[in-house]
């Protein structure tokens, strides 16, 4: 227990990201925040009785990735949602027109942004990406520590190697410098006790009625009965905040670098 | 002479064998449906018996050997688009034969001690069926030698009980403009009665009843009444057009009081779902029960829980009857638990109001005038309103079960959700979903996520025992996950349910201890069931797309 409690104070620095909300990415698809705005309101008439708030809630289509199984290109996903997928729910949208579900998609690209139904078009001070990446692979923030970027860090704290293409620049900077404003499903940590009074944290990985599990230290996979345990729950997460760490000027800059990751994952 | 002796033999023997067979070609007479609650070890309808009640005499399974059950088999509806489908069709049982319908309409006939299938007949709707809410059937219903099943693409299909052959199949409504039959459809004399689902694309709802042997219709009541029909006059838009495309589905199996003569149905909700501007009125019979004459569908009464629906609160449920005194007076009342939030009591003879309680947290109504009309504390608006039931509600078409051992209801319930409801034009285009802007939902609607990672506050299920005389929670057995699972209640005091982890319960009647559960690795979206073969009990219940079957260890 000690060994796993030493290992999260070591990786506390920065498990990075992946809270909040707030749409308008679109750099890497030239959209406009209008198109997305217009997406917006069409997903949510449209889409999120089955695909829910964040894109999320459709097992093996889950929007918020920013990838889709049956399509790549963005007319490859405009005919998908107007023609349907046969013998599913995902019906035809033939009452869209083609600028209608141009809209949705750009909504769609941006969704990744997590929380969509907030937008958070604030204007945010872009610094220097190199100094940006200096700072993250510094000992000052050890960001590298929890966080890969197309590989590296562990797999308690997200990959960030296309953090760019999946956040706006507000909702970087909020990440940074207050993360638990919003953690998203997927990025929560959650803590048991055992009857002897022995406690394991963990990212939740899945929950029941009856039991939990995590992904806990040592990147092992863990699971609990809760009759086993004397308490259980979800508790913030280890990713700090850095707003008395870093000067608004460094954050902008870890901001730069950040919105310059924009490379696809295998 | 020995000839003649040969012929006499023959037709003697014919004449005595004569009774059996007569039994075996009419095997389910009226009167036998009539008296379902006579025969436990049969499930003849698809709520159990006329009164909906989903409760069984069998009481071989008790609280002292519950932790015994096995599992005796299983099958699996293989049927192509269906396995990615709800199975929600609770079974018939009739004489140690199953019959029951995978997702969309993959009927079988299966030994009910062995799981071994006599036959399978595999309808294809067709490509222009469209739903909002699945591709499902919720169950068949028989009459003599024959089982009725409702399609996806708007039939009613008549099948010969032993062949699993097609006798007829009848156009009820077209599919093109979202008319589906997800409900088991009820029988009542020589009539077969169905309702369409399809509120979400502008439907006009209808309740309608067809002759078992020809198809022929024998009346219709339209759920959304036009000129010259009572109740037209809640439809208040001065074009006169909203109540062409009011919607008014019907989803649930209707329940029966013969003595009374009335047969009693939920009605969905109107159209468009979440804007009604386009209908401003009370929008009758939408949200509704209504009670109809099953001779000629004239209404009787009828109760409106949710006047002028903005939140999609379909009254969906099941009518559940029961007799009872209440309150101190003999009654023959009517139990229904709405996806509104509210637990009623209503007199089934006179559609009169007695008891509005919630079940869940509630912030959309703040009481019941002097007439139980619900006095409306909030509306969907452009800035978005956070309403208390969720969209999907406390509770939804999942059937819940009345004990009149412990006379407890129990009401499988998504507790304390919320959406915000946002209000956006709507416009209606044949045949596509006529609804407005989706209210926001922390939890997916129809449940097919096997990943759990939401927080407590996102929603909770649970089985929840009410007490009807005044609405208060007698127990409640909570599940970390919400649950689309009908409810089952026995004479020896237990309950079944199960949820959308895919565990399946025996409970405690009485206090809603847990006594025995299993792991069906997937959703649980039907409602369980019992019956008997050779005096052994067996419960059964469908997840994923597997139907499994339960008894006392041999």
């Amino acid at each position: 227990m000690q060994k796993y409690l030493r290992l999260v104070l070591r990786c506390i620095p920065c498990s990075l990201l992946f809270a909040l909300c707030s749409l308008s990415f679109a750099q890497e698809h030239s959209y406009a925040p209008s198109d997305i705005e217009n997406g917006r309101g069409l997903y949510q008439a449209n889409c999120l009785g089955c695909h829910g708030n964040d894109g999320d809630l459709v097992e093996g289509a889950n929007l918020s990735t920013g990838r889709f199984r049956r399509a790549s290109a963005d007319e490859d996903l405009i005919r998908l949602i107007r023609e349907g997928i046969p013998n599913t729910l995902m019906i035809p949208k033939t009452n869209l027109s083609y600028g209608d579900t141009r809209a949705i998609v750009a909504f769609l690209r941006a969704l990744p942004t997590g929380g969509a139904f907030v937008a958070d078009n604030r204007e945010v001070v872009i610094g220097d990406a190199a100094r940006g990446e200096a700072l993250f692979f510094s000992n000052q923030t050890q960001c590298s520590v929890c966080h890969g970027v197309n590989g590296g860090g562990n797999l308690l704290s997200p990959d960030l190697g296309n953090i760019g293409a999946t956040r706006t620049s507000a909702s970087l900077e909020d990440a940074i410098i207050d993360p638990l404003s919003e953690v998203r499903r997927g990025q929560r940590f959650y803590r048991v006790t055992d009857l002897e009074g022995n406690t394991v944290n963990g990212l939740l990985l899945n929950q029941d009625t009856h039991s939990v599990q995590l992904l806990r230290e040592g990147e092992r996979l863990a699971a609990f009965l809760k009759e086993e345990l004397e308490s259980h729950g979800f508790i913030p997460s280890p990713m700090p905040s850095y707003l008395d760490v870093l000067s608004p000027d460094e954050v902008s800059d870890l901001v730069a670098f950040m919105i310059s990751l924009q490379q696809e994952q295998p | 002479m020995k000839r003649i002796i040969h012929i006499f033999v023959c037709t003697l023997g014919f004449i005595i064998c004569l009774p059996s067979f007569a039994q075996i070609s009419t095997q389910i007479s009226p009167e036998r449906l009539l008296n379902a609650d006579q025969e436990p070890e049969n499930w003849l309808l698809y709520g159990g018996d006329y009164d909906s009640q989903r409760h069984t005499d069998l009481d071989e399974i008790t609280r002292e050997n519950a932790d015994e059950l096995e599992l005796k088999w299983v099958w699996q509806n293989r049927a192509r688009d269906g396995a990615e489908q709800k199975f929600e069709a609770t079974p018939l049982v009739v004489d140690g034969i199953l019959y029951t319908v995978g997702a969309p309409n993959n009927v079988v006939a299966i030994d009910a001690i062995t799981g071994r299938l006599f036959w399978i007949y595999n309808y294809v709707p067709s490509l222009e069926a469209r739903l909002c809410c699945g591709r499902v059937n919720r169950g068949l219903a028989i009459h003599g030698n024959s089982l009725f099943m409702g399609t996806i693409d708007g039939k009613l299909v008549k099948l010969d009980s032993r062949s699993g052959d097609p006798e007829w199949i009848i156009d009820i409504a077209p599919p093109e403009f979202g008319y589906a039959l997800t409900l088991a459809p009820l029988i009542i004399d020589n009539k077969v009665i169905v309702g369409p689902a399809g509120g979400e694309y502008g439907i006009r709802g209808f309740i309608a009843a067809y002759d078992v042997d020809s198809g022929e219709e024998l009346w219709r009541f339209n759920t959304v009444p036009g000129p010259g029909e009572p109740g037209f006059e809640s439809w208040e838009d001065p074009e006169q057009e909203a109540w062409k495309i009011g919607g008014g589905s019907i989803w649930q199996t209707g329940s029966y009081d013969a003595e009374l003569n009335l047969t009693y149905w939920g009605v969905g909700n109107p159209g468009p779902d979440w804007n009604g501007d386009s209908r401003p009125g009370d929008n009758l019979y939408t949200e509704s029960v209504v009670a109809l004459n099953p001779d000629t569908g004239e209404i009787a009464w009828h109760y409106q829980f949710t006047p002028h629906d903005e939140m999609d609160y379909d009254a969906t449920q099941a009518a559940v009857l029961a007799d009872m005194v209440w309150q101190g007076e003999e009654r023959k009342v009517m139990l229904w638990a709405n996806r509104n939030g509210v637990f009623y009591v209503l007199d089934r003879a006179t559609g009169e109001f007695l008891l509005g309680e919630p079940f869940v947290s509630v912030n959309w109504l703040s009481g019941f005038d002097d007439n139980g009309r619900p006095i409306r504390a909030l509306y969907p608006t452009e800035e978005g309103t956070f309403i208390m039931p969720n969209n999907q509600g406390a509770t939804n078409w999942f059937a819940p079960s009345y004990s009149p051992v412990t006379e407890l209801m129990y009401v499988p319930s998504w507790l304390d959700t919320f959406s915000v409801y946002t209000k956006r034009p709507v416009v209606y285009t044949p045949g596509q979903q006529y609804v407005g802007a989706f209210p926001t939902m922390a939890l997916p609607a129809l449940g097919v996520n096997a990943v759990n990672q939401r927080l407590p506050e996102e929603g909770l299920g649970a089985i929840q025992a009410i007490n009807p005389q005044n609405g208060e929670i007698v127990w409640r057995h909570m599940m970390s996950n919400v649950t689309d699972s009908g409810v089952l209640s026995t004479a020896s005091n237990l309950v079944f349910a199960g949820g959308r982890e895919g565990h399946f319960y025996a409970l405690d009647a009485e206090t809603g201890e847990e006594l025995w559960r299993a792991s069906l690795g997937g959703q649980i979206a039907s409602g369980p069931m019992s019956y008997a073969i050779d005096g052994k009990q067996y419960v059964a219940i469908s997840a994923g797309a597997g139907l499994f079957v339960f008894g006392l260890r041999d």
